[in-house]
């Protein structure tokens, strides 16, 4: 036999974990690691404690389970619990190894883990890609940018923030007079943003067109965005033509 | 706008129609006065175009004396005098073109000009009279079109509503968190179970013999109302808490069904169910004066105001109230704050009643 199945039941209903710890105590080689009652525990949760499996509701408080997966490391095996079977396709997207319609008989559940350590013997599970660029077009326009910082979460609404900068894989996002990390390329981030309010003055810099001040010309063919507190960032030569694209000049 | 002048074609079939009146004033002018066909039909010709337009002019008073609301001696007042007015217009117009042709020498018979006077003059109070009785005809026929139309959309209308209402019922997430809840209470609580089942039959069973009716008491909504909660209350254990404001006396009043529970739905999906901690849902009953006010109000997360868009529950209750009330009802939400809240107010009626 090798080692327990660490899981973490994830759902904000008491009754709905209730049912997952009665059923799982009845699973041989399983042992519940973390009950979590909304998505910025579960985050903690799996930053803190790496579970093999988590049981993820979809329709939480806060963060949903979609935003979950998008803030944790991708080396857990997800099974989506959820009364909801509009979900199925884009779990299939986001590489979940199973879907559970509530209500469900125990059964299923055991079938569930056995797709899980499938997969786990198989070897490491797939780690996608950061999720959001391919997760977020379909679910609407992005109204927040969640940023994972140790076992915190951040959410940043997209008019709090000034400008994103590139960081080799990373984008720090500055918000407040706050700099965020987050694990994604300029691309992926762009990509997800409403192109009318960011644009990409610079191969380094996204810029929220609101907080433009002035544009200023240094010298010949050199540009500087001079932002409303006084931030001064670079602007490329053809930033400055996607720049007067959305100005309208 | 005059229903021929609104269009080409319409016109055009106007006048085409105006063609056999025009060989009657043609075969007219070659019986009694004895012209020859060509001039007849000189004659004849523009002065059916000419009274083709004249005769538009009926459609006139044929709109402001509707059939139905009009007496006898006015129609026929009214007409006539049109009639009379139109024909001696159309004799003045004949004999200006009698006289026109003549001094073109045109036919020497345009002498004779003055017999043809009494037939033109019976022929065009005729042509006017069949203008008011096409007139009165096309109006009758528009008013039948549009009346069935309205009672058409008012139909589709009650319908949508019927379903909605249907489906709101039996919200299927609804009923499938429902039973999981219970399949979970029956491993740790038997008798939660059975009371979580009874709670949702009565649920069910209330909804279905309520939604089937035209109206039901408020005390019979705030009924379903509590049973739901306490459905609900089950699957968020102490995130949801309940507190009613009503006054006394008001659980009498008529209210058509399912007009609260879609809201106070909304309240627990929308509001409750995205706060970690989660708040309550206050419901609201009073009357003032000839109104009956329902409030439902509930704490929401802000960062999450986008999710509120499609409350469809609430637009199915202000589409029924509308069909049923029209100006006399009204929905309005009020959202600030972290706070939503959803007034609904509409004739105060009681089951012993009007008041």
């Amino acid at each position: 036999m090798t080692a327990a199945l660490r899981v973490a039941i994830v759902d904000d209903e008491e009754p709905a974990r209730a049912i997952l710890r009665e059923y799982l105590q009845q699973e041989a080689g399983v042992e519940i690691i973390a009950e979590c009652s909304n998505g910025f525990e579960a985050v903690q949760a799996v930053a803190n404690l790496k579970p093999d499996v988590l049981l993820l509701d979809v329709q939480m408080p806060k963060l949903d389970g979609f935003e979950v997966l998008e803030l944790i490391e991708r080396d857990v095996a997800v099974v989506f619990v959820t009364a909801y079977d509009q979900y199925a396709l884009k779990a299939f997207d986001v590489n979940a190894v199973d879907y559970l319609l509530k209500p469900f008989i125990p059964e299923r559940l055991t079938q569930a883990l056995e797709r899980v350590r499938a997969r786990l013997t198989r070897g490491h599970l797939p780690r996608s890609e950061p999720l959001s660029a391919r997760l977020r077009p379909p679910r609407g326009p992005l109204t927040r940018v969640l940023i994972r910082d140790g076992a915190n979460v951040h959410i940043v609404p997209l008019a709090k923030i000034d400008y994103a900068e590139a960081q080799d894989d990373y984008v720090s996002i500055h918000a407040e007079r706050r700099a965020y990390l987050k694990e994604q390329t300029m691309a992926q981030l762009e990509a997800t943003l409403d192109p009318a309010h960011f644009v990409r003055i610079h191969r380094s810099y996204l810029l929220n067109i609101d907080r433009l001040a002035k544009v200023e010309v240094t010298d010949k063919d050199s540009r500087v965005a001079i932002l409303r507190d006084d931030t001064r960032l670079p602007i490329s030569r053809s930033g400055f033509a996607r720049l007067s694209v959305l100005l309208g000049e | 706008m005059h229903p021929i002048m609104a269009s080409r074609d319409r016109l055009g079939l106007y006048l085409a129609v105006w063609i056999p009146a025009a060989m009657l004033v043609a075969i007219e002018f070659a019986t009694v006065s004895g012209l020859p066909w060509l001039a007849a039909a000189a004659m004849a010709g523009p002065l059916a175009l000419a009274y083709a337009f004249v005769c538009l002019a009926a459609w006139y008073p044929c709109r402001a004396t509707p059939l139905q609301t009009s007496g006898i001696s006015r129609l026929i007042g009214t007409h006539g005098a049109a009639a009379v007015l139109s024909s001696g217009l159309w004799i003045v117009l004949a004999s200006v073109w009698a006289r026109l042709l003549a001094a073109l020498g045109f036919s020497t018979a345009f002498d004779h000009f003055g017999d043809q006077v009494p037939v033109l003059f019976v022929t065009g109070v005729l042509l006017f009279a069949l203008s008011v009785f096409a007139y009165y005809l096309l109006i009758s026929y528009e008013a039948a079109r549009q009346s069935e139309t309205r009672s058409l959309e008012l139909d589709v209308l009650a319908r949508e509503a019927q379903l909605m209402a249907l489906r709101a019922q039996v919200n299927p997430h609804f009923l499938f968190n429902s039973l999981h809840s219970i399949a979970s209470l029956i491993g740790s609580n038997q008798a939660g179970a059975r009371r979580m089942c009874v709670l949702l039959a009565d649920f069910l069973r209330d909804s279905v013999r309520f939604g089937g009716r035209d109206q039901i008491t408020l005390g019979q909504e705030l009924s379903l109302v509590r049973q739901y909660l306490g459905i609900e209350q089950i699957r968020f254990g102490a995130r949801l808490a309940v507190h009613e404001e009503l006054a006394p006396d008001i659980q009498d009043a008529l209210v058509p069904p399912l007009l609260l529970q879609p809201l106070v739905e909304n309240a627990v999906k929308h509001g409750i169910a995205g706060l970690i901690e989660g708040g309550t849902v206050t419901v609201r009953a009073q009357g003032t004066g000839a109104d009956l006010m329902l409030t439902v109000e509930n704490p929401y997360d802000v960062d999450r105001a986008a999710a509120a868009g499609t409350r469809l529950g609430l637009l199915n209750v202000k589409k029924r109230l509308d069909t049923q009330f029209g100006p006399l009802a009204s929905v309005r939400v009020a959202d600030g704050g972290g706070r939503y809240t959803a007034e609904i107010r509409l004739p105060l009626t009681s089951a012993g009643g009007a008041r």
